[in-house]
């Protein structure tokens, strides 16, 4: 198990996870990240205006191993 | 130092929701409670038991939890000290979801055929329990309303509320300061969230200086700000002190 952390952008505001989830790997840190982009999206799809939402999964060491984004296009 | 019998704080819990006369707080205080700790995330009783017990909460946090066929888990309903989150299952014998402790706690447990015979020769304690699980049932229904129809943001504030007014209610906390050392994971199983998406949204509401946490102390430092993000309004806790919702 390591820690990873899951920074959130918004309208190219960065809110910085620095609590961390325990994850068995790489891979249970991605399907942990891309559960949070579902949900952020969700609170988005209100005001779907173009910009891209992102998760940024980084190590302990605070490098970054995963880019997940989507955008939400209202026209 | 004098112990603190068990009974106290179901005493006070009842008080909170019903007027309890003298006679029956007696009866009540002289019921056998026998104590039991449990760590953080321990099972009390597990889907499908057929306990011959009902416990009390005497101290910590449990969950109601129901698990679905792929694994995931929701917590149904948070039970804080007084509360006795099974007293269902002395009418309905086989438990339909599982008790968890969601942070370390100690629980009172007490015999069926002890609570029959009280709810035989008083009836105005069987009274109370009966409103005691209509309270818990309507707490139920808030939950479903929370999880399936607020956003994240006011889910998670109205849950925060919820806490601190029944956490109040029955003196385990004092102003707006709630010591909650439950793991963002089992907020998220509560509110039907990810762990990522819980972790966020605390973040706002700290940036919107609704709230203020150092390590598990939760302080709501602008708390009609909670109650109006939380689309919180306690009146379904059905507590009789109705002004402890609006302090």
């Amino acid at each position: 198990m390591a820690r990873y952390f899951f920074d959130s952008s918004v309208r190219d505001e960065l809110i910085k996870d620095d609590e961390g989830i325990e994850c068995d790997g790489i891979e249970e840190a991605c399907r942990e990240g891309m559960d949070g982009l579902r949900d952020l999206a969700l609170e988005f799809f209100k005001d779907p205006d173009g910009q891209q939402l992102a998760i940024y999964v980084r190590d302990e060491a605070g490098e970054r191993l995963l880019s997940l984004s989507i955008t939400l296009q209202g026209s | 130092m004098a112990q603190v019998p068990s009974s106290n704080i179901l005493i006070r819990k009842l008080q909170t929701i019903s007027e309890l006369a003298e006679p029956d707080i007696a009866i009540l205080g002289n019921a056998r409670i026998e104590e039991k700790q449990y760590q953080a995330n321990a099972d009390i009783l597990r889907d499908g038991d057929q306990p011959t017990l009902s416990f009390v909460v005497l101290d910590g946090m449990i969950g109601s939890t129901k698990m679905t066929g792929d694994g995931k888990r929701q917590i149904t309903s948070f039970f804080v000290p007084g509360d006795i989150p099974d007293l269902h299952g002395l009418h309905l014998s086989v438990m339909d979801c599982t008790f968890t402790a969601l942070m370390p706690s100690r629980v009172g447990f007490m015999r069926h055929d002890a609570l029959r015979s009280i709810c035989d020769q008083h009836p105005s304690i069987t009274t109370v329990f009966w409103r005691s699980t209509l309270v818990d049932a309507a707490i139920y229904r808030e939950w479903v309303t929370n999880v399936g129809r607020r956003d994240a943001y006011t889910r998670m504030a109205h849950i925060l509320c919820e806490l601190i007014v029944r956490l109040r209610a029955v003196g385990r906390i004092e102003d707006h300061v709630a010591r909650l050392p439950i793991t963002q994971a089992a907020l998220g199983d509560a509110l039907g969230l990810s762990t990522v998406h819980v972790n966020r949204v605390l973040q706002d509401l700290r940036r919107d200086g609704l709230i203020s946490t150092v390590g598990s102390h939760f302080h709501a430092t602008d708390w009609s700000g909670l109650v109006r993000a939380g689309d919180f309004d306690g009146m379904y806790l059905h507590q009789r002190a109705a002004d402890v919702l609006r302090q």
